[in-house]
């Protein structure tokens, strides 16, 4: 009896030691127990952070219902636990009928008559305890604590470590959960290029799945833009050999599976083992709108800045030309004269006239621009407009046709603007267009006017069409003009509540530019 | 005599060329836009391309690269030219044979980039 008692002993250490699932490890041990210890009910209460109770495993032999079951929390106060923390010893209940402690009488309910709670000890702390229930009166005795003392160190040990374990694993879960939830990519890799973590943002960001990255090491910078690829490669070299310390905003491209160009920023730092650096770890960002805005910013600079100096530099070399000529160098002064004549009046007029639609359009995105509103006939301002516009468009071969008929409502607005508007439609239809046709029309909508300017002339793209009323979008860099005049329009008319667009088939097959005011009302 | 090709839209511009170089030491040819000018760096072979950057349509910088994958044109000397500073452009410098001008220049300047480039 002895030797198989050590048995047991024995073999509940090696049960408790083998799992690192608790519940496995309760199963099996309250199995091995049965054999020498005899029990109705068996419980493994734990005490909570906050000093409650927790039924952490419940056994109940014979017997279905038990109040105090599995995952129920109770207070320590008044049950029997709070006599085994507070003594470090074993409690014995003979009797629960004539017992102390609360849970007594809820335990005699159920039958359960005498009662051992035995402490489980780590570390100098009771971290909770094991309760064995009889149906007989007088049933435990100290042979059953001596017994269960062989095994309750080890079980606290074992609830301890799984303990930890779960922690572990719940802060790893968080750890990785933010990691996952981040919308840049997280990565930590060796040396060799070996990927040990790659954020799920990765596959967003680039097309191709952390998986892809874990399996091929150095996939990463295979993914790197060919231009970028050296620059890259060398600034990782550097922090891999500690001849830096950390890499900062690092901007690269990388290629995404679909074909694009995507912008990146890493931020990494060395991981170090003693001194030796054995990998990297970082993040990198997706910077890509970031970068199409500095880029949009930096063609509009260069833009502007072409359009304001092209016509100063002419203005220059033709006061230069014409000082050569002076000096009878070549030709005859008055040749060159009317030459050097025509190209300082052209090249003053289109600086005046960059600089006015300039000034024009940081007016009117200030919404400093008072509007000195009016009522009056858009038919009778339209007549005038093509009466002063004939000339240029004769020049080009093409004509003006108006077609607005009459007794359109008269609209409140402020002419001046509005004139400038129709103007600049039409000046623009002219330029793109030769020996054509630019026919004006309106027509009155229920609560609104609409003034279209068509023409045969050069059409837009869908790109163009989209972004043609964009403060200095053009077609091409050079193209004439500072691309700013159909911004001005479509300020215009957005300060007068109207709305504008533009309509066409396409390239080569002309274009419709329409706005609508809305009617003077009753005001 | 030495010929040079000058590929410029802006015809006031060519203007300005033709004065700067006319009785001097080269024949000079103009060519208004991207396809006038390749087609006659096809017909023959020039001495020296001068190639204005924004333009409507193919851009210098664009003609630039089809020229230097052209076998014939891979070292003829180009001058860039533009209204934008030699900033704007630093790209090119890396490729060789290409010097920068920026307008406004004068005759001065502008003899002195092709003689340094001839």
């Amino acid at each position: 009896m002895f030797t198989s008692k050590k048995e047991i002993v024995f073999n509940i250490n090696k049960i408790i030691f083998s799992s690192l699932d608790i519940r496995d490890v309760y199963q099996t041990m309250s199995n091995e127990l049965l054999k020498v210890i005899d029990f109705d009910r068996l419980s493994i209460t734990l005490i909570t952070e906050d000093n409650n109770l927790y039924e952490n495993f419940v056994l109940s032999k014979d017997y279905e219902y038990t109040a105090l079951k599995e995952g129920v929390f109770y207070p320590m106060e008044g049950s029997l636990m709070k006599r085994v923390v507070q003594f470090r010893e074993p409690v014995i209940v003979d009797d629960t009928s004539k017992g102390r402690f609360l849970t007594d009488a809820v335990l005699f309910k159920e039958g359960i008559r005498s009662r051992l709670g035995f402490p489980l000890e780590y570390k100098g702390n009771v971290i909770g305890s094991v309760n064995f229930g009889a149906k007989q009166k007088d049933y435990y005795s100290k042979k059953h604590i001596h017994f269960f003392s062989q095994i309750a160190p080890q079980l606290a040990m074992a609830i301890e470590n799984t303990r930890l374990f779960n922690k572990i694993k719940e802060a790893e879960k968080k750890y990785r959960d933010i990691i996952e939830s981040s919308p840049d990519i997280i990565f930590e890799c060796t040396s060799e290029g070996k990927f040990h973590l790659m954020s799920s943002a990765v596959e967003k960001i680039t097309g191709y799945p952390a998986e892809q990255f874990y399996h091929s090491p150095g996939y990463g910078l295979a993914l790197c833009h060919s231009d970028d690829q050296e620059r890259v490669q060398n600034e990782i070299y550097q922090l891999l050999h500690g001849l830096r310390g950390i890499l900062l905003d690092l901007e690269f491209r990388v290629i995404h599976k679909q074909g694009m160009v995507v912008w990146l920023s890493i931020e990494a730092l060395p991981i170090k083992e003693g001194n030796t650096i054995v990998g990297i770890e970082g993040f990198c960002r997706d910077i890509t709108e970031r970068k199409k805005l500095e880029e949009l910013k930096d063609n509009l600079i260069r833009d502007v800045t072409h359009e304001l100096k092209t016509p100063v530099a002419k203005i220059e070399m033709a006061v230069d030309m014409f000082e050569r000529s002076l000096k009878k160098e070549n030709g005859g002064v008055p040749e060159r004269g009317f030459q050097v004549h025509e190209i300082l009046r052209n090249n003053i007029g289109r600086l005046k006239n960059s600089i006015k639609n300039i000034l024009d359009i940081s007016k009117l995105e200030s919404g400093m621009e008072l509007l000195n509103v009016s009522l009056f006939s858009v038919v009778d301002m339209v007549k005038q407009i093509v009466c002063e516009m004939t000339d240029a468009a004769t020049a080009k071969g093409n004509v003006i046709v108006n077609l607005l008929p009459s007794g359109l409502p008269m609209i409140r607005a402020d002419r001046d603007k509005i004139y400038q508007l129709v103007a600049h439609l039409i000046d623009n239809a002219i330029k793109f267009t030769e020996q054509g046709k630019i026919n004006i029309l309106a027509r009155a909508l229920p609560d609104a006017l609409e003034v279209t300017v068509e023409d045969i002339g050069r059409g837009l793209d869908e790109e163009t069409k989209r972004r043609v009323f964009e403060k200095f979008y053009k077609e091409t860099p050079s193209a004439y003009g500072s691309g700013i005049g159909l911004a001005i329009c479509k300020n215009i008319v957005q300060i007068h509540k109207g709305k504008i667009w533009v309509e066409s088939q396409g390239k080569g097959m002309g274009s419709q530019f329409k706005f609508t005011l809305p009617v003077a009302g009753d005001r | 005599m030495k010929e040079i090709l000058i590929i410029e839209d802006d015809l006031e511009m060519q203007e300005f060329y033709k004065d700067m170089l006319q009785g001097g030491q080269f024949t000079i040819t103009l060519a208004s836009n991207a396809d006038e000018g390749l087609k006659k760096t096809k017909e023959k072979k020039y001495d020296l391309v001068i190639l204005d950057i924004l333009m409507e349509g193919v851009t210098g910088d664009r003609i630039f690269a089809m020229l230097r994958k052209d076998s014939r044109y891979r070292e003829v000397p180009i001058i860039m030219a533009s209204a934008l500073d030699e900033k704007t452009y630093r790209c090119f410098q890396a490729l060789g044979n290409v010097s920068f001008l920026e307008k406004p220049f004068n005759k001065e300047k502008l003899l002195g980039e092709i003689a340094k480039r001839l």
